[in-house]
């Protein structure tokens, strides 16, 4: 089964712009999406100044939010 | 030569219904020696704790200036004024000294005789009568090994339980069995001094009747720690710096998202961040082979201080979040060299957090003090 690569940042920054509250929106997706996603952490993606930051699928995306981090995740689910 | 380092704990209670404890310990470390001077002064209360307080500082002191013993002892015990009544001093000496080469020196004034703990066995140090500027004192000197174990009490603990529970109090020969049965070589010092201060509290019933203290060194392999945090200032020096990080001796910590890039970049190997264990304040962990601990850097190294600062909390703690694994770390930890970064750190160029790297130099002051103040060697370098 082919999943879907997320890699939310954990670092200084990011971890104080709220991270974590994605980490957790995703960790509560019901079984059979959360299945699906390879979550990850990672330490800093070098885009500190617009955090919280994710890369989903390898594209680095800036300032998200869990509702947003869950809208992307929705469209690029396999 | 493998050198030995002497763990030390000090455990004590004070007379019950007194707020300070007229036993005073005092341990200097130096590259030459390291002495720890424990003083009982006469009674308790606030006139015990301030003879003991000066007894104490004043052989530490003298050691520290390299005055030979035989030269302090008669220093102190002129100096010390004696009971009319009782013709006896007003406070009791007693001073332990190691050397670098694991030498031992005891020298006991009016002080109960000091415990050797050597392979499960419990006995005498072995000392000599002698006569030192008209005082009897007693002083022996015994080269030490690995888990040797040096116990010393003061009169408080001989006495616990007594004309209570224990006629004649725990006395020498109670204590010592005690050690032999319920204590192991292997335990830390730590653990050995609060379980003999905690059979003393015991014996009195929970209620002291005399100011008591258990100090116990016991001699083991030094314990090194590398801790790496911040990128260095410049790029071109990440691969030497990693180079110091896992040459180094002992444990292997870093502490910064963007320093463990780099040491994974270097090393080729990948960061693995931990989702499993999640903290509310503290930055998940992660972890890169070959190294013993990868956590966020200013926000837990700003927490692991506050951990420091409570060590019976720390040791009891079960939290597994990066700040307590990092504070548990340091504080096994009997020399700490810090390699810290003086980079602009972008995950600091955040508009939220302004002066940073001011913050920086603070954070590694803080713990610098964190550990000192705990007896550890600390090294910082900035690069
Ligand atoms: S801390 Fe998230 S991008 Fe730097």
């Amino acid at each position: 089964m082919s999943t879907l690569l997320v890699e939310i940042c954990l670092g200084t920054s990011c971890h104080l712009m709220g991270s974590q509250d994605i980490i957790d929106a995703i960790e509560s997706l019901p079984p059979d999406k959360r299945g699906k996603i390879d979550l990850r952490g990672v330490t800093c993606l070098k885009t500190c100044r617009k955090g919280p930051n994710a890369r989903i699928n390898g594209v680095v995306l800036s300032e998200m939010t869990p509702e947003r981090t869950l809208a992307v995740i929705e469209d690029n689910l396999p | 030569m493998n050198r030995l380092y002497p763990e030390i704990a000090v455990a004590q209670l004070s007379k019950a219904g007194e707020e300070l404890c007229g036993d005073k310990v005092e341990i200097a470390r130096t590259e030459a020696a390291t002495t720890v001077v424990i003083s009982d002064g006469l009674g308790s209360g606030v006139k015990a704790n301030i003879l003991a307080t000066l007894t104490t500082k004043i052989t530490s002191s003298l050691l520290k200036r390299n005055v030979p013993i035989t030269e302090v002892v008669p220093t102190i015990t002129q100096t010390l004024p004696v009971c009319r009544e009782r013709k006896i001093a007003y406070s009791t000496l007693q001073i332990i000294k190691l050397l670098p080469d694991s030498m031992a020196t005891v020298v006991e004034f009016d002080s109960p005789t000091t415990f050797l703990f050597r392979g499960g066995q419990v006995v005498p140090f072995p000392t000599e009568a002698r006569n030192i500027g008209g005082k009897a004192i007693r002083e022996g000197r015994l080269l030490l090994g690995e888990g040797d174990i040096i116990v010393a009490v003061s009169d408080g603990v001989i006495h616990a339980g007594i004309g209570g529970l224990l006629k004649l109090g725990w006395d020498w020969p109670g204590i010592s069995a005690e050690l032999a049965a319920h204590c192991s070589p292997a335990d830390d010092a730590e653990k050995i001094a609060e379980h003999i201060l905690g059979c003393c509290n015991g014996y009195y019933l929970g209620q002291p009747g005399d100011d008591s203290t258990v100090v116990v060194i016991k001699l083991r392999r030094p314990r090194n720690l590398t801790l790496f945090t911040g990128p260095p200032a410049n790029r071109d020096m990440d691969e030497q710096i990693v180079k110091r990080l896992m040459g180094g001796e002992g444990k292997k910590v870093v502490a910064g998202g963007t320093t463990a890039n780099i040491v994974s970049r270097v090393l080729g190997l990948p960061v693995n961040v931990d989702l499993n264990y999640q903290d509310p304040e503290i930055p998940p962990i992660a972890t890169i082979d070959n190294l013993d601990l990868v956590t966020e850097g200013v926000l837990t190294l700003t927490a692991a201080i506050g951990r420091l600062h409570d060590i019976r909390k720390l040791r009891a703690s079960a939290r597994r979040d990066g700040a307590t694994l990092l504070a548990r770390l340091l504080y096994e930890a009997d020399r700490i060299d810090i390699l810290a970064g003086t980079a602009v750190n972008p995950a600091h160029q955040n508009p939220n957090f302004p002066a940073q790297i001011n913050i920086k130099a603070q954070v590694i002051a803080n713990l610098r003090n964190a550990l000192e103040d705990l007896g550890k060697r600390v090294t910082v370098e900035w690069v």
